[in-house]
């Protein structure tokens, strides 16, 4: 089996990824499916510039290599 | 989305009006693409609030006139008796890191598209992973709850994974660059690399 690490963000985008991983899809590929959920902002300061705000957003586990895939 | 009591009933009122957005992420491009439609630029006034439950609260609080969020908050909106002033859907990406070879991103394509199947087929089965999410399960609790039977169905739109074609990367490209959300000096041929998703996607087929 090879390990896959994969980011799940807002559920209503990983819907198919939650289904495969419990359906044994991921597993029958040869495929060892691990999921990090990435946390909710909670609170922000709010700003009305883009430039204020890192683009990265919650993907820092992909940024750091902790992860290889995500969506978005 | 705003309140039920609001007086906005279609985006072409919201000019200067307080709107909560993610910055970069899906709920600011799409009400750009929106309210562009209805109003000039200098009009739209998009606030940064966050996670789709600090945009939604912002909104039920009355601190913003509007949000833009996903489900499950739009049939825990609409189950409230918000309103949803318009709508629109957006192509997402599966993004993977410079390790992940071919045959793998194959093999997980083919397991998602399984699952697609599974989920075209019957999508209510499946509604209770948004509904259960442990980021926000507790705040639709505290709204009311939902149920499967809540949701819209025809607005949970799944596809299997394709390429981008160069065509729809060029258009976001300089959609990006007229927003000023892109730095202009950049090459679409250098942001977005298909070639393992190109192979990938010949593999998942042929298997």
């Amino acid at each position: 089996m090879q390990k896959v690490v994969s980011e799940i963000s807002g559920s209503v985008f990983s819907l198919p990824w939650l289904i495969a991983k419990d359906q044994g899809l991921f597993a029958a590929e040869g495929i060892d499916m691990e999921f990090v959920r990435t946390r909710p902002s909670g609170a922000v300061p709010h700003t009305e510039n883009p430039e204020d705000v890192n683009p990265i957003l919650g993907h820092t586990a992909f940024e750091e290599s902790k992860v290889s895939i995500y969506r978005a | 989305m705003v309140r039920p009591d609001s007086p906005h009933n279609y985006p072409g009122t919201l000019g200067h009006r307080p709107i909560a957005v993610q910055f970069h992420a899906g709920s600011h491009y799409v009400a750009l693409r929106l309210l562009e439609g209805y109003l000039p630029n200098d009009k739209i006034k998009l606030v940064h609030y966050g996670s789709p439950q600090q945009r939604f609260e912002a909104m039920w609080r009355g601190e913003v006139d509007a949000c833009v969020v996903m489900e499950p908050w739009i049939a825990l909106g609409e189950k409230l008796g918000c309103k949803a002033l318009c709508e629109g859907h957006y192509l997402g990406a599966e993004n993977a890191s410079d390790d992940m070879d071919e045959a793998t991103f194959a093999a997980i394509n083919r397991a998602v598209g399984k699952a697609i199947d599974l989920l075209s087929a019957d999508k209510r089965r499946y509604l209770h992973y948004l509904i259960d999410d442990p980021r926000h399960a507790e705040a639709l609790a505290r709204f009311g709850g939902l149920t499967p039977e809540d949701f819209h169905l025809p607005r949970l739109r799944y596809a299997k994974a394709t390429p981008y074609s160069d065509e729809i990367v060029a258009d976001t490209y300089h959609w990006l660059v007229r927003w000023g959300l892109i730095d202009p000096t950049a090459s679409a041929a250098d942001l977005v690399d298909n070639r393992i998703a190109q192979v990938a996607a010949t593999l998942a087929d042929d298997a």
